[in-house]
């Protein structure tokens, strides 16, 4: 297991306070708390609908809030001095609809785009970066809708990293890509934690992976039902009991069985 | 003397080049060639006029397909028809409607994109809506104002042949405009295409892009109506960058392809009308078509025969 707590001792990065979020009329989060500080990997699990991208879409700002507050780096999302600070790995960007044609240096180079250059893309220093990151090199020039799931997942994530931005949002990263694309994608996003230094949160319904990989979890089903490092994570029957149902009717989908 | 007078005269030296070696009786004379020693004016404005509309209304109708919105083009194309008429009877302008028809399309497009993006109305509807309402409001006021729908016929099937030197001037400035604009905006538009979200995380103004981007739709729109009519817009706003994007692997090369094929239209389309004696835009838009669907059978076969031997080794 790793030495968590010592990794927790960097600058406060996220903030939230008291939040609650209701779409299309539903409570979807509930009066919740998180901290994160600089260099820690946070993973939330959660059933469907448990309000895990929810969180992620307010954190990023594209959400309203109903009460409470979200600061980042003490600002509140989309403010001016957050630009080109976060890095936000959607869902939808890794499932770009058919007809649209662009390389994966087209895609990652977007990411340099900044108020800063009057959205200019300059920096092609910072996209070959980004794309050895990840380990794209060889198919930077292929239409993004000819890669792999994985290698797809890849370049949305270097177009996050294109932006130099420190804190990292994921959304269920792993969904649709294969063991071996799973795995190496679990290994880069430790090494961007441990060796870029980026703090990340990632969003999965993929226990196994999570636990694999961060530091801390957050158990979400609309209010936050544990918080803390991972090796202290609940077993499924302990979990269940947190969540006051019969730990008999099966909870978390957990997808990949490895390990 | 305006831009458009000043392209022409800056290019026709080089388009006398290819004098030589342009066919046909009447398609000379787009390239220079003289009449007892005298141009013929207008069908080197109509050269001029064409192709810059191709190359700008490629460049504009790659970003319309990727956002699924080809049919702004034929809506706005309706709307500024009802425009004119606006600006013809109402507004008095039956000289020079096209700076009227600007304002009146550019405030339409504005609402349309404003309707979307505060989820008002969903997808097309609201397209289909100010498409139809400002095209029944010009036909009733042109019926009101008595005037002859005949007069009307250049902006419902354009009249490539009877440009002005004012008209040349107005659309080569508004479509220099509108490419300027396009091409300061093309990553921050691709980014937003491609993940709205991920955009405003960066701190790109994707409101102020959307709104921006209307805007230029309307312009490049109001500009070609005159030559290629309002019914006949999207044969050079869409059909060139759809035909590219069946054969491009990526956003840049898919961009010079439908230049490629724009030009190609404009062309064969010109030569075709002039040595037929058939209109400038309707031919336009039958060689667009053709080429498209050349482009598309061609495509389906290769990919059929490549099947067809991979299942046979």
């Amino acid at each position: 297991m790793q030495p968590i707590h010592l990794r927790v001792t960097g600058q406060q990065i996220l903030k939230i306070e008291n939040l609650s979020v209701r779409r299309s009329g539903k409570t979807v989060i509930k009066d919740i708390n998180l901290n994160i500080n600089r260099g820690e990997f946070v993973g939330v699990v959660g059933p469907n609908g448990s309000g895990k991208s929810t969180l992620l879409l307010a954190i990023v700002g594209a959400l309203k809030l109903n009460s409470g507050s979200i600061r980042i780096y003490g600002h509140p999302p989309l403010s001016g001095q957050l630009m080109g600070r976060i890095g936000w790995v959607s869902q939808a960007a890794s499932h770009l609809p058919k007809h649209v044609r662009i390389s994966v240096r087209e895609l990652v180079s977007l990411g340099t785009l900044s108020p800063k250059t009057a959205f200019c893309l300059t920096d092609q220093e910072r996209v070959r970066k980004a794309i050895q990151m990840v380990d794209l090199e060889d198919v930077q020039d292929v239409d993004v809708s000819r890669l792999s799931g994985g290698q797809r997942q890849r370049a949305v994530i270097a177009r996050a990293l294109a932006s130099e931005s420190e804190f990292i949002l994921l959304d269920e990263p792993l969904v649709g890509i294969d063991r071996d694309s799973r795995n190496s994608l679990l290994k880069l996003l430790d090494n961007l934690c441990h060796e870029e230094n980026k703090t990340i949160l990632m969003v999965s319904h993929d226990l196994t992976a999570i636990r694999q990989t961060a530091h801390r979890m957050v158990f979400l089903e609309e209010t936050i039902r544990f918080d803390g490092p991972t090796d202290q994570f609940p077993d499924l029957d302990v979990l269940a009991e947190l969540r006051g149902i019969d730990p008999s009717s099966s909870c978390i989908e957990v997808d990949s069985m490895e390990e | 003397m305006g831009l458009g007078v000043i392209l022409m005269e800056l290019l026709t030296p080089f388009f006398e080049l290819f004098l030589p070696i342009i066919p046909g009786d009447v398609f000379p004379y787009f390239f220079g060639e003289t009449v007892r020693g005298y141009p013929v004016l207008s069908l080197q404005r109509a050269l001029i006029a064409a192709i810059a509309m191709a190359i700008v209304a490629g460049y504009l109708g790659n970003f319309l397909l990727l956002q699924n919105l080809a049919l702004i083009g034929d809506g706005l194309a309706h709307v500024s028809f009802g425009a004119v008429a606006i600006a013809w009877v109402i507004l008095g302008a039956s000289e020079q409607p096209l700076p009227y028809t600007l304002a009146i399309t550019s405030i339409c497009a504005i609402l349309i994109h404003e309707l979307q993006y505060r989820g008002i109305l969903t997808g097309d509807a609201s397209i289909a809506i100010f498409m139809t309402g400002m095209l029944g409001l010009g036909l009733v006021i042109l019926r009101i104002g008595k005037v002859p729908l005949l007069d009307f016929e250049d902006y419902l099937f354009g009249d490539i042949y009877t440009i002005t030197e004012w008209q040349l001037d107005f659309i080569v400035l508004a479509l220099l405009f509108s490419m300027i604009i396009l091409v300061l905006i093309r990553p921050a538009l691709l980014a937003m295409i491609i993940d709205p979200v991920s955009a405003r995380v960066q701190g790109i103004p994707t409101r102020a892009i959307g709104l921006v981007f209307s805007v230029i739709s309307a312009v490049v729109i109001v500009s070609m109506v005159k030559i290629i009519g309002a019914l006949l817009v999207t044969a050079l706003l869409v059909t060139p960058a759809a035909t590219a994007q069946l054969i491009s692997r990526s956003f840049k090369s898919c961009l010079l392809w439908t230049h490629f094929f724009g030009l190609i239209s404009v062309l064969v389309g010109l030569f075709l009308s002039a040595e037929m004696g058939t209109g400038g835009g309707s031919m336009i838009a039958v060689v667009a078509a053709t080429i498209f669907a050349i482009t598309a059978i061609a495509k389906t076969s290769v990919g059929a025969y490549s099947k067809f031997k991979h299942g046979h080794n």
